[in-house]
């Protein structure tokens, strides 16, 4: 491969104002003499809470690296996240579902002729289960879907969220007469919304989340499916490795891998996986050599 | 109506940095620059930046929050606290430049973005304030002094641990190893302690001292790191003195946490800052 144009900078900038400004990061497509304008576009959707501050930096750095490559990447900072409009404890899955919309509409617009398919969809944990479930609601559906460490069981995340409330409540004087995350379940089940972690969880949103599973979401289109284990030779966790065997069996163009690495999402400390940002380089790149 | 928020890309050495302009106000003459502290970006941890920036600007009081190099959006490569002071006045260009009317400066710092603001608020004369909370002093004798002051003492307190002792299930062993390994490090003089963060204290205080601007000083009470930097200024003469001049207010949440981890101790912090802003 020829060497690209000089990377751009990323272009910051919020999507619309007001309650709809939604915080972006643009990420321009370097050019090659010897290909297309623009390989293709990419919507980057971002785990949920303390999980999206933490994978800030590889988001930024395999942004970067994909648009080094030549596809035009477009992050977005869901309703009520990061800088985005809005509270956190105002989000619903249908809001950011639009935003999904919303962020791919931009790149079409944005690219216009020079884009033969639907932006793809990146999403890490939370933001893949979301990107799956956009893309069985698309009107057209995405070039492919990146799928970084993907949540396969919503119900079960979101239990592993009120686990961190718990282990608050076991920490603070009275001691933890919650009643675990059953009774966490039940509050939001009439309607209250929780403070965990510093966030306000809306029960319509845990309603949502637990409601959803990757493995009744089979995609309309190719993916790549990346995870990130504690070492070289480790196989897919089991859970996701079901999911894939039971979507190939249906036809549908899966790529899955297991790469080295720390989880960066959940880091106490700011970690990078250099073998993620290089293994998803390299799985994109034929897709270009077969479409171009 | 407030106006909306702004993205901003500005250069930095040859990097670009990513921050968010909250505007304010009819030409405002001061604004707040909000330092990201740990292992966080411009948003910070469960938003509180980024509330907080909105919460100042709707009283008046615009807000730049902004990633490092090699933090968050901004590019370039990850370096910690003690080397920023470039980022620092590279914020500080970019929030006068798209404030004209700004003449006075604000940096508000949590942990380690507390120190990084002592280290460069008397190189910048733009900067008239700082608002300090739960400043980073940690070395490693400190670490171990704090911990034995603070927590042995409230286990000692806890009805619970009594229980375990009572009812035989208490590790005996593993508690009087950690017990131990912390007096070892806490009773060890200084001189003789490694260089692991090498002058810290002194860069902190020799900051202090240079800056003549007013400081908030904000800790939270159910802090380690709060505790170790008052322990440490306690234990100073200097610090007691600097501390002790009138510029200096002091507020403590009792309750919070490190990161002020409920609306409650956000919108106090939020509060606090904004009242003190256009006190003086």
């Amino acid at each position: 491969m020829k060497p690209g144009a000089a990377a751009q900078p990323p272009q910051p900038f919020f999507l619309d104002g007001g309650a709809d400004a939604r915080f972006c990061l643009y990420y321009p497509p370097a050019s090659f003499p010897d290909a297309p304008a623009c390989r293709g576009a990419i919507v980057y959707l971002h785990p949920f809470a303390e999980e999206m501050n933490k994978s800030r930096r590889m988001a930024s750095l395999q942004a970067a690296a994909l648009a080094a490559d030549g596809y035009a990447v477009l992050r977005i900072d869901l309703h009520g996240c990061g800088d985005s409009a809005g509270d956190f404890g105002d989000a619903t899955w249908d809001s950011w579902l639009a935003d999904v919309d919303r962020a791919s509409r931009w790149l079409r617009d944005r690219l216009g002729a020079t884009l033969s398919e639907a932006p793809a969809i990146w999403g890490l944990r939370l933001g893949a289960l979301l990107a799956l479930d956009h893309a069985r609601r698309a009107a057209e559906a995405p070039a492919f879907l990146l799928l970084w460490q993907p949540v396969t069981s919503g119900a079960v995340f979101l239990t592993q969220f009120l686990r961190l409330a718990v282990a608050s409540q076991m920490l603070t004087a009275d001691g933890g007469a919650g009643g675990g995350t059953a009774a966490l379940r039940t509050q939001l089940a009439e309607g209250y919304a929780l403070e965990i972690a510093g966030y306000l969880l809306n029960p319509a949103l845990a309603a949502a989340i637990d409601a959803h599973d990757a493995g009744a979401m089979p995609p309309p289109c190719p993916v790549h499916w990346l995870e990130v284990v504690p070492e070289a030779g480790r196989p897919l966790p089991s859970a996701a490795a079901r999911i894939v065997g039971r979507w190939q069996d249906a036809g549908i163009l899966v790529d899955a891998r297991a790469v080295p690495g720390p989880q960066f999402w959940a880091t106490q400390e700011i970690a990078t996986c250099p073998a993620l940002l290089d293994q998803t380089r390299h799985v994109l790149q034929p897709l270009h050599h077969a479409a171009g | 109506m407030q106006p909306d928020e702004l993205a901003l890309s500005f250069p930095c050495a040859g990097d670009w940095l990513t921050g968010i302009l909250s505007p304010a106000g009819d030409a405002p003459q001061r604004g707040v620059l909000i330092a990201v502290g740990g292992p966080q970006y411009r948003a910070g941890s469960h938003r509180q930046f980024a509330l907080l920036a909105r919460s100042l600007a709707t009283r008046g009081i615009p807000a730049l929050r902004f990633d490092y190099r090699g933090m968050g959006d901004s590019t370039g490569e990850q370096r910690d606290f003690t080397d920023v002071d470039a980022d620092l006045r590279a914020a500080i260009d970019a929030f006068c430049a798209r404030v004209p009317s700004l003449r006075e400066v604000v940096i508000w710092g949590l942990c380690d973005a507390a120190s990084a603001a002592l280290f460069y608020a008397g190189q910048d004369e733009r900067v008239k304030g700082l608002v300090l909370l739960n400043p980073w002093a940690r070395t490693e004798a400190g670490l171990a002094g704090t911990t034995l002051r603070h927590y042995y003492r409230a286990r000692l307190l806890q009805p619970d641990l009594w229980r375990k002792l009572v009812s035989g299930r208490f590790d005996w062993r593993a508690a009087a190893g950690g017990f131990f390994r912390l007096a070892g490090k806490a009773l060890r003089r200084p001189a003789s302690a490694p260089a692991e963060s090498p002058g810290l204290h002194e860069r902190m205080l020799r900051g202090m001292r240079a800056f003549g601007g007013n400081v908030l000083l904000i800790d939270s009470g159910n802090d380690l790191t709060a505790r170790e930097f008052l322990d440490m200024a306690g234990a100073s003469p200097a610090w007691r003195r600097l501390l002790a001049a009138p510029q200096v207010q002091r507020r403590t949440l009792a309750e919070a946490d490190h990161t002020f981890s409920r609306r409650a101790w956000r919108d106090q912090v939020a509060d606090w800052t904004a009242d003190w802003v256009r006190a003086w």
